[in-house]
């Protein structure tokens, strides 16, 4: 019986039962939509978002905003293609230099964030400017073309039934749940978020925390930037461009505080996947493309209404939860 | 404050440029496109090429970092203080673009409403871009007729706010109507132009849905004409046939590996260095634009030029750029004098 009730109070549920029902309907509505195919593509959209979205999911943790999320992501996209066409570096040096810039351009958000005494807003805002502004100097809106033909058949290709691109970020994933959940370091990120002044009496840095978090959503955005460069097999300055919503839609769909102090790596999950769903579903049952935006927020605020009131229902409103 | 200040400097220096004398050598064209894409990457070689030509002193692209219309005004504010004396527009929005453009009219220095048109009544000279509804037209009726006039298509176009888009939709809609009800169309996918992410995400969901469905496609915009040609190369589909859009090396590459049949090439090449040489010819050499010139009208202006366009199958797909030159020196040999009246 406890079990149960547990189980209803979990953040997750109402957005589990919003999938499942969302997917049956779908299914029944059009039955193409359980082929191979689609379910594929889902499965990739889903692969690159949720990494993106647990990028800004660390920083909304600690009651930060990461607003050039989708800026270093292009910076790293741009990067990671560049280096392959212009200089001619293999996959893995690469991958390693992407991965450098976007950990830096995170470091460099939170030390900033931290040093000036500014909120991340401003920071990132100014940050999202600067490394947008740098992609675009670099490619002159160009995309670079000349993509290893390794990394485009990692955008394409499957492992078994699954898309290779989903092996990357499942264990991602993983990682920050259990970072979050298990580990000190994420234990105290989110004992930051949740009250920074209680932290900062009981010994957790104020500096480390920001920082920490802010290179994490780095590392986090350049991966998904040369996802992305996978995906489409070329390295657009365009790349990240519409990251920004999506990613502060999913962990807020999945039950995130924007006040910090508590971020479901599941319920970011279920987020990405409704939010996936209902961009199906409007494709899929040919909605009028001048009211596709229209119902696309309409059903995200359905969704996120049916949680808030089951939660509201079973007295479980999101707070600070540590246990 | 700040706006105000920028208001008194481009007050200033547009005075300054206004004041200055007129040779072909003071002309400097500044191409301002309202936001970052790839199809307006050949305007910097025609400009390139105006100022070797015509010997201006400058034609240069500036890209605002968004697109927004705020940071677009500003550039053009930014580029008059700079002695920028004349301007080739993408219009950010077909009515609020018109106001930029009326200040710089009001300190005498031309614009040219170029790629996109501004809504009349518009300071801009005239509208210079490829005519879209008829580039879709024709782009259908391609794919109508490599498909033997029978069969289902999708249409997959551009951003809503951008006018073009619903000229395109109404083009491609024309030509099914003409098919005598061989062609239908399934579904128009419109507002994926922004991003590739957001194309490839929208293309390959119907083509996952309704594949089997679909016997054509036909792209209207840059960015789904790209995903498109990667989503069929991709499911290793050449039952579908495709007509894409534009010069992008992913569909070209394609149209040679026979996942695309072909696309519709635009002429943004001719764009910047005849919308130079306009200016070259306006500013340096005294020439006003001719206001009984058989200009030909779409839904935002009377005063529309079109800058051209062709469709480009495999034969000859890797010379497209000298495609686009043949079409400009085409335009260039009676542009002058059809459009202007010079002392």
């Amino acid at each position: 019986m406890n079990l149960i009730r547990n189980a209803l109070r979990a953040d997750s549920l109402g957005l589990l039962l919003v999938v499942l029902i969302g997917g049956a309907a779908l299914s029944l509505a059009r039955p193409e939509f359980l082929t191979a195919y689609n379910i594929d593509v889902i499965l990739v959209g889903f692969s690159l978002t949720v990494i993106y979205a647990l990028g800004q999911g660390v920083i909304i943790a600690i009651g930060h905003m990461n607003l050039a999320l989708g800026a270093t992501g292009c910076l790293v996209a741009v990067a990671f293609g560049g280096s392959m066409q212009v200089w001619g570096l293999p996959v893995w040096a690469a991958m390693l230099f992407g991965l450098l810039i976007g950990t830096f351009c995170g470091f460099l958000n939170g030390w900033l964030t931290h040093k000036s005494g500014l909120t991340s807003f401003i920071i990132t805002l100014a940050t999202l400017s600067i490394f947008k502004g740098i992609s675009l100097g670099i490619t002159q809106a160009q995309p670079f073309y000349g993509v290893a033909d390794s990394v485009k058949a990692f955008g394409s290709d499957r492992w078994g039934p699954l898309p290779e691109t989903l092996l990357v970020a499942l264990p991602i994933v993983i990682g920050v749940a259990l970072f979050l959940g298990k580990m000190i370091p994420g234990r105290q990120m989110l004992a930051f978020g949740g009250n920074p002044n209680a932290a900062e009496l009981s010994g957790i840095s104020r500096a480390r925390m920001v920082i920490l978090a802010h290179t994490l959503s780095g590392l986090l955005a350049a991966i998904a930037g040369m996802m992305s460069v996978a995906r489409l097999q070329l390295a657009s300055p365009a790349i990240g461009d519409e990251w920004l919503i999506a990613s502060f839609a999913a962990p807020v769909i999945g039950g995130a505080v924007l006040s910090g102090g508590h971020l479901s790596v599941v319920g970011t999950c279920l987020g990405v996947l409704i939010v996936s769903l209902i961009n199906q579903a409007l494709v899929m049952l040919a909605v009028d493309p001048f009211y596709v935006q229209v119902m696309l927020g309409a059903l995200i605020l359905g969704a996120v209404g049916l949680n808030r009131l089951r939660e509201s229902r079973l007295g479980n409103a999101p707070v600070l939860r540590l246990s | 404050m700040k706006q105000s200040l920028q208001r008194i400097v481009f007050a200033a220096a547009a005075l300054a440029v206004s004041a200055m004398p007129s040779l072909a050598a003071d002309v400097k064209v500044a191409l301002v496109p309202g936001g970052p894409h790839p199809y307006f990457a050949n305007w910097e070689q025609g400009g390139k090429d105006a100022v070797k030509d015509f010997g201006i002193k400058a034609a240069d692209y500036r890209v605002p970092a968004k697109w927004e219309l705020g940071l677009q005004n500003q550039m053009i504010e930014n580029l008059t203080a700079q002695g920028y004396n004349a301007f080739l527009i993408f219009p950010g929005d077909p009515v609020a673009t018109n106001s930029p453009m009326a200040d710089l009219q009001a300190a005498n220095i031309p614009s040219i409403a170029t790629a996109g048109c501004t809504k009349d009544p518009s300071p801009a000279l005239f509208c210079f871009g490829t005519d879209t509804g008829h580039s879709a037209y024709l782009g259908a009726k391609e794919l109508i007729k490599t498909m033997g006039g029978k069969g289902t298509i999708v249409h997959f176009t551009g951003n809503l706010v951008d006018p073009n888009t619903q000229l395109r939709m109404d083009a491609v809609a024309q030509a099914v109507a003409e098919s005598n009800g061989g062609i239908k169309l399934l579904q128009t996918i419109a507002d994926i132009d922004r991003t590739p992410q957001e194309a490839d995400e929208k293309i390959n969901a119907l083509l996952a849905a309704r594949g089997k469905d679909i016997d054509g496609i036909i792209t209207s915009a840059w960015l789904p004409a790209v995903s498109s040609a990667t989503a069929l190369r991709r499911i290793g589909d050449k039952r579908i046939k495709m007509v894409g859009i534009d010069h992008d090396q992913v569909v070209l590459k394609a149209i040679k590996d026979g996942f695309v049949h072909g696309t519709m090439l635009q002429n943004p090449y001719g764009q910047a260095y005849i919308g130079s040489y306009v200016m070259s010819e306006i500013i340096g050499h005294g020439c006003k634009v001719n206001d009984k010139a058989p200009f030909k009208s779409n839904a935002l202006t009377a005063r529309f030029i079109d800058s051209g366009t062709g469709f480009q199958g495999s034969d000859g797909v890797d010379d497209f750029q000298n495609t686009m030159k043949a079409v400009t020196a085409e335009l260039m040999k009676t542009f002058k004098a059809t459009y202007l009246i010079c002392p």
